[in-house]
């Protein structure tokens, strides 16, 4: 019933390797993740938390460096990281703010502490299905909504707009947003123009956008009309081709020198890709400590270096047991899962892993905490994780719960819906009601 | 509005009049056919054929076993290999809405996916051999509920105008079609006793949704003067000419924000002249060739409408 419900939305997840067509609907579990109000607030404030130190350390990188030269992070990992854009040093973003909308991932380990497994803070997505869930499940089950005190998720369009607004440039008195999507052939279109028509702007292509005298327009049925705040979703390498991959299509010739100039805001910005780059990763509890001078809410999932000699032995030894990871991918891509590997493909990683130690980060195989699911007419334990949404703008606020991903596979942890994953509606619960 | 997202609403809208119109001809083709067997030597090839002839399209590829009905019906409503057929026309306009999915309402969306679903369930697709009712049904009811949708969940501005623009032009385009083909095939069927000859002009107006529209006005047996100027120049019935360029014009002049006598661009020149000639054409100055001729011109006019809107307003 879920299905037909979704079916008729037209809720697709393209995935890349599907076979079946570009389209195909994600499974949605119909029992919903309920989280207790005193543990949300815990992971609430460590999401803050942590968002504030990723805005600072981006500052930070993209101007004096400290944390660099006081040997907090490595340098060489930051400098010649993938997704650090010198073209960026000294530029200065819009209030300061480098990442406005983040995904981070979290799981729950088996004495129930969550734990970070990695930050998304280019153009993360999943916000649409977490908001489309709740909307199927009220429809299909309303009377569990009475019985318990679920805090609402529907703010989150609004509170996205507020943050777009805020960042506009200030000769903008009626600041003009739009959302710059790849177009109706990527994995996440339909959440772009969902979010665009919750929203009320207009959802655009680098095709209707053009550049003239460092500020950006786009091309309406009336002629030229001034863009000033762009929530992009489109990533920095195709954002434009005259400063980075000539060869993309996708993007609008002189925006970043319009970025620049400041005519034009971004979100998010430049060069937060090495903020979540998996290099960088094993630091931010470092960085939570240097620049708010606190002790990290959430911790970390034990990571080793395969650069540092003695963990690259220890990674070598149990590739059996470990996940190890390529420090320059995202999505459930070109991942080892221990456990689950050939003698192949162990040995594959191995060679690469002595060959590039940099290019890789190793973490216990976690056992995911695991949740009631249906599955083919009764309920079955299935693993999830949960990536809640932070906004970061005049304040920084967290969407009370956050996209729920389940392995609908018995016993897979592999939860990306680009693998074969499912999601489910996550509740918090009110407070005096948990 | 992004001249892309006029364009897309435009041509979703486009492709939906032209699966609705399609599916009904296929239908009133299906019935005019049955009615037709027992009386006439060869139906099937006159009646389909002709259908054929009016979409531009040559007979289609048998398969083998296949009756040539069977395969006719199949091409026109199912193949996908078929860029016309109400399969493509919905899949293309589907694919339009996509695209833009933020400027239409949801209930849109969700009319529209519903339509594309329930045309791809195999046991409504397979039932198509035997009689292609239900299919033609389900697809003109499928852009109705669409349309009613699109009147009351949508802002009725520039966007909800293109959608308006679409419909019209491709319903005036059809209609034209309709009468110009049937009127040469008619007036060809010399010999033809009146019962026979009613009920094929009968199929003409069922062709165009104006059947029951056609008696209540007329009271009388169907005459194919009159179904020509019922369909042509009707100022209140939504399927004639006049209504159809009528509605464009408002939506023309709702657009640019000016009166008509204040537009100075080509596409309200062309709809306005074109207006003007059916508002006040002399019914009875037409027929044979010079309505063959005044239809050929209409078409033509239609297209250049269709042209102009595209340079006007940069649509792809």
């Amino acid at each position: 019933m879920t299905d037909l419900s979704m079916r008729q939305d037209g809720v697709g997840f393209t995935v890349y390797r599907a076979e079946e067509g570009i389209e195909r609907v994600w499974p949605m579990d119909p029992v919903p993740r309920i989280i207790p109000a005193a543990e949300w607030r815990r992971i609430e404030a460590g999401l803050i938390q942590r968002i504030n130190a990723l805005n600072l350390f981006l500052w930070d990188i993209y101007h004096e460096q400290h944390i660099l030269r006081d040997g907090i992070v490595p340098a060489r990992l930051v400098l010649q990281g993938g997704y650090f854009r010198r073209e960026f040093v000294g530029v200065n973003v819009p209030r300061r703010i480098y990442i406005h909308i983040c995904g981070t991932d979290l799981i729950r380990a088996a004495d129930g502490e969550y734990l970070v497994l990695e930050d998304n803070a280019r153009t993360p997505s999943g916000v649409s299905y977490m908001l489309q869930n709740r909307q199927v499940l009220k429809r299909v089950f309303p009377a569990l909504f009475s019985d318990y005190d679920v805090l609402p998720n529907d703010d989150y369009p609004a509170a996205l707009l507020d943050v777009l607004q805020y960042i506009a440039p200030e000769s903008a008195t009626q600041p003009t947003a739009v959302l710059l999507s790849p177009g109706m052939y990527n994995s996440a279109y339909f959440e772009h123009s969902f979010l665009a028509q919750r929203m009320g702007i207009e959802l655009v292509e680098g095709r209707d956008l053009l550049v003239d005298g460092n500020r950006v327009f786009m091309r309406t049925t009336r002629g030229r009309q001034r863009v000033d705040v762009i929530y992009r979703r489109i990533d920095d390498d195709f954002l434009d081709p005259l400063t980075f991959r000539p060869d993309s299509a996708l993007g609008v010739p002189g925006l970043v020198n319009a970025y620049r100039a400041g005519t034009v805001a971004l979100a998010n910005s430049i060069g937060t890709g090495i903020a979540d780059d998996k290099g960088v990763y094993p630091f931010v509890p470092d960085m939570i400590r240097y620049y708010l001078q606190q002790d990290p809410l959430l911790n970390n999932v034990e990571t080793f270096r395969p650069e540092i000699p003695a963990q690259r032995s220890h990674v070598l030894a149990n590739l059996d047991r470990l996940v190890v990871k390529r420090v320059n991918e995202s999505g459930g891509y070109g991942m080892l899962v221990g456990p689950a590997s050939t003698r192949e493909q162990r040995e594959e990683f191995r060679r690469e892993i002595e060959a590039n130690p940099r290019d890789f980060i190793a973490q216990p195989t976690i056992q995911l905490s695991t949740h009631p699911t249906f599955v083919d007419g009764r309920l079955e334990g299935r693993h999830v994780d949960l990536r809640p949404f932070i906004l970061c703008g005049e304040r920084v606020s967290v969407t009370p719960g956050g996209l729920t991903r389940v392995a609908l596979p018995k016993g897979s942890l592999v939860v990306n819906s680009s693998q074969g994953g499912g999601s489910k509606d996550t509740w918090v619960l009110a407070e005096g009601r948990s | 509005m992004l001249s892309r997202v006029a364009d897309a609403l435009f041509w979703m809208s486009r492709y939906l009049e032209r699966a609705d119109h399609l599916a009904r001809a296929v239908d009133v083709t299906f019935h005019l056919d049955l009615d037709l067997h027992g009386v006439l030597a060869n139906p099937v090839e006159l009646e389909w054929n002709a259908l054929l002839t009016l979409l531009r399209q040559p007979p289609p590829p048998v398969a083998d076993g296949e009756h040539p009905v069977a395969a006719v019906q199949r091409w026109l409503l199912l193949d996908m290999a078929n860029p016309g057929s109400v399969m493509s026309c919905v899949n293309r306009s589907r694919n339009n809405a996509r695209s833009i999915r933020g400027s239409i309402s949801p209930p849109m969306w969700r009319e529209l996916n519903k339509l594309h679903w329930r045309l791809s369930d195999p046991s409504l697709r397979g039932r198509v051999a035997e009689s292609p009712h239900d299919f033609c049904q389900e697809t003109q009811l499928g852009v109705l509920l669409f349309h009613g949708v699109c009147e009351s969940t949508l802002t009725h501005d520039e966007g909800w105008h293109f959608i308006q623009l679409g419909r019209h032009l491709e319903r005036a385009d059809k209609i034209l079609r309709i009468l110009d083909s049937k009127f040469s095939l008619l007036e060809r069927g010399d010999g033809v006793d009146l019962p026979i000859r009613a009920l094929q002009w009968g199929a003409v107006l069922k062709n165009c949704a104006a059947y029951e529209a056609y008696q209540r006005l007329y009271i009388s047996r169907v005459e194919p003067e009159r179904v020509v100027e019922f369909l042509l120049v009707n100022p209140d019935f939504p399927h004639s000419v006049r209504f159809c360029l009528t509605r464009i014009m408002q939506s023309l002049t709702a657009i640019s924000g000016r009166l008509p006598e204040r537009c100075d661009d080509e596409v309200v020149r062309t709809v306005g002249r074109l207006l003007n000639d059916l508002v006040y054409l002399d019914g009875t100055s037409l027929d044979g060739e010079r309505l063959h001729a005044f239809l050929g011109d209409a078409l033509a006019r239609c297209a250049r409408i269709g042209h102009h809107l595209h340079e006007q307003y940069a649509l792809q």
